[in-house]
């Protein structure tokens, strides 16, 4: 006997609204059939709940109370001054620009149409052609039963093709630009597919960010599937800041690492009230490297959620996560790190580390290392540490005449400098500690 | 001129009394070492006077130039020109010791209603001030005081000193884990900022430090009170006898 589970009141309106608008969504009869197969396993699966392993601190179902109407067809006209205010610190970044406004490409405010070594479609575009290629990004390549994920494929309107030819090395970081602008609330769908030649060379920046003076409510759903060829060297950046007081972001990122690649990833995600970001990371050849970092920022009632999964299924390769939260008032910071090795993969070097500064008796860090090591020859290690700002170190900075306030902002900068400097290029670096520092000033 | 009177301290959150009745006059212009045995109350004074809150002051006061500071949080105390060379100084991981001594001059200078000073005036003073200490100006681009020796440690404790201009000095152990050389290079580096318009507190446990940094007066400090005054030869009188006769605290 089987127990039917109430549908909450989102999930009907999510299984209702996909009925209504997918003769809009983008696509021929291959990829409306992946996202109706999408819907339907969406239905099946409903919103993760915490009796879900993996959604035990992020109880999505309680949390997100409703759906809100899909942007698709949204038209809110905005200019490239527009743009550059949503853009913040970003905005100063030398940078080929793809612009997103509630999810549909607009040409008229991007820069990056001629790019050497690099080609950019819109994927509302390449979905639309219809044929084997549509029906291939359709796929997100991702965990079968993840409900997050079936609402992208099922719900995404546009994003970014990107394909970096063999052994092109990008000389400008591929900027793409999600703006959240205009007054009604919705939610937002896109998918960002890249692929990276052997050899090559890229940096690629996803911003998540919102006009000022936009609707205060938003839900984004977005999901980034990154190849990278043999020996290619990427560094990806996501910048969530949207800013706005009631913005859900559920992301995923869905990682694969050649053999000899280099792959660098850094996670910003500050002004949401509620984030899951989700990183799925595979290793498919051997003598790769991964290094993840991430911070999140976190006051009021934000829940921000970082839940990674990294599978050496090849032997030595390399593996690093640093993950760091400052939380304040009521704020809650989960993160999930997942590393397994199998048994194959042998000379596998690990270590994750995650730390949370909780700046109020409120506030909470949920910290989860799992380590499932079948390979007898690794080096792999974690480390969890949850702390106060340093007393010492306060006192030490005011016995110099810094105010309390300055020596605070300065001890959580030097907190989350260390994950930040990981980014390795010193204007990326310093557009994202742009955006923590406005966060911080808004204390 | 720094008078302390009648000075009682507990630890905060325990009933353990520390200080129990220090009475210190230093005028400007003069030099005062503290002396006395391990566990006297010489750090717990030099921490009282830079405003550690894990300290309460049961009883006395303290007043700097005339005011009382007992009420001033650490960095308003820094801003009327206390200063103190810690024993141990902490490590910043993160915080580029320039842009850390920036900041703290810049935040001094605005509460002395002075203007800021711009970057290039700031490199010229930290060049000027951080040779005579022979510091290296590329060890101060690395995170505050990572990575350092015990002796980088100290000199770049003077090099704060020298560069906040402070006009009530105290120095906590200052001589402890240097060897000779560097011990002359700090003490000329203190011996710099002698002058007519500063008070100096040096407390050290050996004598050694006074041969280079001679005090105007000297004060041996143990089970919480000054037991004796005297003069620079009272410290020479010490390091002879030792602290036996004023005993360890009583367990």
């Amino acid at each position: 006997m089987s127990i039917a589970v109430m549908k909450t009141k989102a999930e009907l309106s999510f299984a209702e609204s996909f009925d209504t608008i997918r003769d809009q969504l983008p696509g021929g009869a291959g990829v409306s059939a992946a996202r109706q197969a999408a819907a339907d396993k969406f239905a099946q699966l409903g919103l993760p709940h915490r009796r879900i392993e993996e959604w035990k601190y992020t109880d999505l179902r309680n949390a997100m109370k409703e759906a809100l109407p899909s942007s698709v067809g949204d038209e809110t006209a905005l200019t490239i001054a527009d743009v550059i205010v949503a853009l913040g610190p970003l905005a100063h970044l030398d940078a080929s620009r793809v612009v997103f406004v509630n999810g549909a490409y607009r040409e008229e405010l991007s820069s990056a149409s001629d790019v050497a070594g690099v080609e950019i479609e819109s994927l509302a575009a390449v979905l639309s052609e219809g044929g084997e290629r549509a029906t291939g990004l359709a796929n997100p390549a991702g965990p079968d039963n993840d409900a997050v994920l079936a609402l992208n494929t099922a719900y995404m309107t546009d994003g970014s093709v990107v394909s970096v030819k063999e052994a092109a090395a990008v000389e400008k970081p591929l900027l793409l630009v999600h703006v959240r602008a205009g007054m009604e609330p919705g939610f937002t769908a896109v998918r960002n597919v890249i692929e990276v030649g052997g050899k090559a060379s890229v940096q690629i920046i996803e911003a998540f960010v919102s006009l000022p003076g936009a609707v205060e409510a938003g839900q984004v759903n977005t999901a980034t599937r990154i190849s990278v060829g043999e020996e290619a060297k990427v560094l990806h950046v996501s910048c969530a800041a949207d800013g706005q007081a009631n913005v859900t972001h559920l992301s995923n990122w869905i990682v694969n690492i050649a053999a000899g690649a280099d792959y660098g990833g850094f996670q910003l995600t500050q002004g949401v009230a509620l984030a899951r970001n989700q990183i799925f990371v595979a290793f498919s050849g051997e003598g790769a490297k991964l290094d993840l970092s991430g911070v999140f920022l976190g006051r009021n009632n934000d829940h921000i959620d970082t839940t990674l999964v990294v599978d050496h299924a090849v032997p030595s390769c390399e593996s690093r996560e640093l993950f760091k939260g400052v939380l304040d008032d009521n704020a809650r910071g989960v993160f999930q790190g997942k590393i397994i090795v199998q048994p194959i993969a042998q000379k596998t070097d690990g270590k994750q580390m995650s730390q949370g500064l909780l700046l109020s008796p409120n506030a909470e860090f949920d910290s989860k290392p799992e380590l499932e090591i079948f390979a007898d020859d690794v080096v792999c290690g974690h480390g969890a540490t949850c702390a106060q700002l340093d007393e010492d170190l306060m006192f030490y900075c005011q016995s110099r005449g810094i105010p309390a306030d300055v020596a605070k902002v300065l001890l959580i900068e030097s907190f989350i400098g260390e994950a930040v400097e990981n980014i390795g290029d010193e204007d990326i670096v310093e557009a994202i500690m742009g955006f923590a520092r406005g966060w911080l000033a808004q204390a | 001129m720094l008078e302390i009177k009648n000075l009682h301290v507990k630890i905060a959150e325990e009933n353990k009394p520390i200080l129990k009745g220090i009475d210190l006059t230093i005028p400007k212009g003069e030099v005062h070492a503290i002396m006395g045995p391990n566990g006297s109350g010489k750090s717990t004074l030099a921490y009282i006077l830079a405003g550690r809150d894990d300290y309460e002051v049961t009883e006395g006061d303290i007043i700097w130039n005339g005011e009382s500071i007992l009420e001033m949080d650490p960095d308003e105390r820094a801003a009327s020109g206390v200063f103190l060379a810690f024993q141990y100084p902490m490590e910043i991981p993160g915080v580029a010791g320039l842009t850390f001594l920036r900041t703290a001059v810049n935040a001094l200078r605005r509460k002395r209603d002075q203007d800021e000073l711009t970057t290039p005036e700031f490199m010229k003073l930290v060049k000027s001030k951080a040779g005579e200490l022979n510091i290296d100006v590329e060890m101060l681009k690395r995170p505050v005081n990572v990575g350092f020796s015990g002796g980088e440690k100290k000199r770049s404790e003077i090099l704060q000193m020298a560069l906040l201009e402070p006009t009530l000095c105290v120095l906590d152990e200052t001589d402890s884990g240097l060897d000779i050389d560097a011990l002359r290079v700090v003490s000329e580096g203190v011996n710099a900022l002698r002058s007519p318009d500063r008070a100096m507190l040096v407390i050290t446990h050996y004598q050694r430090l006074l041969n280079h940094i001679v005090p105007d007066k000297v004060h041996v400090l143990a089970h919480g009170r000054i037991q004796r005054s005297g003069g620079k030869e009272l410290a020479l009188e010490l390091e002879k006898s030792g602290y036996a006769e004023y005993g360890e605290e009583a367990a």
